[in-house]
């Protein structure tokens, strides 16, 4: 198994570095919204000495963080497997003895992701002179609580995206409904504004979803804002969920592949 | 006269498409006006933390949203799908069939395809725009409309040759259909007055990407804050850029060899 993982990896690497000016494209495409929103948030702050006790240091460190934390939990799934139910090169991966998604799929995954992260890290360093953060309350602690947290909110990520990606097996209108559930994410997961600054409806809701994973639960790790209580409460949180997703993925998985009948069989 | 014909053709063309997919176009409708109730409820968090964004209220931002939407609705509907029209008849050739019309190479490339069902779009803009107006209970003089209007025209052609030179780059550089990855990125900076952003940002967005000119601008003047020197500097500006982008697309035009030879 440890062996197709590494063959599985070299494919998807020479992949993806094959596509390297893209990836870069897709980053720049992704960077703009968190630091419009940064801009937004902390001149608000700024005039007004703090919003509901968030001062603009605290906008700048979650914004920051916010960059790195989305690019370990986040997934392609929805672009990179889509098309093979729609077009039936799926069917060549359902005769190996391997699941697609869950190796080849995720590794794909899994390489695109480092080589986000190796284009990030010269950007972001950037960043940092230009918005000097002041990562005064960020302790190891806190970022090795981060970690599991951060694996945990890809799994559930991955799982619920390929979920939904598997519902092209059934209707061609699979990015209209991806594009909800992301929707869903930008108002659940703390993209727009640290949950704590969102309605109180939304909040109260968003505490029972999995999608403040993603992003909000590790950012407030890592930056250690969190009570003991918060911190067991959202691994908990998180337990649940990587259960639910698996069972909802496989079981949407499972009867996607009964109905699929690739183009030209 | 004839260029007016040649547009109501293609009107007629696209609608003819798109009623292929009426069930599309509904979800279409149905997600883009999520994506309002989602743009409005972002602008009231912000709101309910504070009374005053750049200096700019509420009612002021929900106009800028409308032009935004303007300007976004004008890409979304003509630019976007024109340009992956281009960047594939660059890859396969066919532009040699585009070039061969007796008719403006630029006209054809910008024009042939159109989102029709977009049109509703505009409408929801303008709807926003006036909601904003009487919110925000800014005086307004029919002055003041009009160089809203000549700003938001002159701002939006501004992008527009910036979209020319992009795409034109291509005849130069075959390979490069990342062409306006950059434009698309950049524009949802438009969203807010750029006087919230950081110096650095400021820049790239109102003289690199000037996706201001056509968004923070023109409300600028609908509010009174341009004196009339400014407004005719802009508007040279704009008669400027697209002197030059039509400059560059005709020695880009030179550049092309098709794709056989």
């Amino acid at each position: 198994m440890l062996k197709i993982f590494q063959r599985l990896w070299q494919v998807n690497w020479a992949e993806q570095w094959q596509y390297r000016a893209n990836l870069i494209m897709y980053l720049l495409y992704w960077l703009v919204s968190p630091i419009i929103y940064l801009a937004v948030w902390t001149s608000i702050a700024n005039a007004k000495g703090d919003v509901n006790g968030f001062t603009a240091n605290d906008f700048i460190t979650y914004y920051m963080t916010l960059l790195i934390v989305d690019q370990i939990t986040t997934n392609i799934v929805i672009h990179t497997f889509a098309y093979k139910i729609q077009d039936g090169t799926l069917s060549g991966e359902l005769i190996r003895p391997i699941h697609p998604m869950l190796t080849n799929a995720l590794v794909n995954n899994i390489a695109f992701k480092m080589l986000t992260i190796m284009g990030l890290v010269p950007i972001w360093i950037i960043l940092s002179f230009l918005f000097k953060p002041d990562f005064a309350s960020v302790t190891w602690q806190g970022i090795l609580l981060a970690i599991p947290a951060m694996i945990l909110g890809f799994l559930i990520g991955f799982l619920l995206s390929a979920a939904i990606t598997s519902l092209a097996f059934w209707t061609t209108r699979v990015y209209s409904i991806h594009e909800f559930y992301y929707a869903l994410i930008l108002l659940f997961s703390g993209q727009f504004v640290p949950l704590t600054l969102m309605p109180k409806v939304i909040q109260n809701i968003a505490q029972y979803l999995p999608f403040q994973l993603f992003l909000y639960y590790p950012i407030q790790l890592i930056l250690g804002k969190l009570s003991t209580a918060q911190i067991v409460q959202g691994y908990v949180m998180a337990g649940v969920w990587l259960v639910l997703s698996i069972v909802f993925f496989n079981w949407v998985w499972r009867n996607g592949v009964k109905q699929f009948s690739a183009v030209g069989a | 006269m004839y260029y007016l014909k040649l547009i109501n053709t293609f009107l007629k063309i696209n609608i003819q498409m798109s009623l292929a997919y009426r069930a599309d176009t509904i979800v279409n409708i149905l997600l883009n006006l999520m994506w309002l109730g989602w743009e409005l409820l972002g602008l009231n968090i912000i709101f309910s933390n504070t009374t005053s964004l750049g200096g700019w209220g509420f009612g002021e931002l929900i106009t800028l949203l409308g032009v935004f939407r303007l300007v976004n609705t004008f890409m979304i509907a003509l630019i976007w799908p024109n340009t992956e029209k281009f960047n594939q008849s660059i890859r396969d050739g066919s532009m040699d069939y585009t070039i061969l019309q007796p008719v403006n190479s630029l006209f054809l490339v910008t024009f042939s395809r159109i989102s029709v069902w977009r049109v509703w779009d505009l409408v929801l803009a303008i709807v926003l725009i006036a909601a904003g107006i009487s919110i925000s209970g800014d005086v307004t003089t029919p002055l003041s409309i009009l160089t809203f209007l000549l700003l938001t025209i002159s701002g939006t052609i501004v992008i527009y040759s910036l979209w020319i030179v992009l795409i034109a780059l291509t005849f130069w550089f075959t390979k490069f259909d990342n062409n306006v990855t950059i434009l698309q990125a950049l524009l949802d900076a438009g969203r807010y007055p750029v006087t919230v952003y950081p110096v650095w940002l400021r820049i790239i967005v109102t003289f690199i990407i000037p996706i201001a000119v056509a968004t923070t601008v023109p409300l600028q003047a609908l509010r009174g804050e341009l004196n009339p020197g400014r407004v005719f500097i802009f508007l040279v500006i704009s008669a400027i850029s697209f002197l030059i982008a039509s400059r560059v697309w005709k020695a880009g035009l030179k550049q092309y060899s098709g794709a056989s030879s």
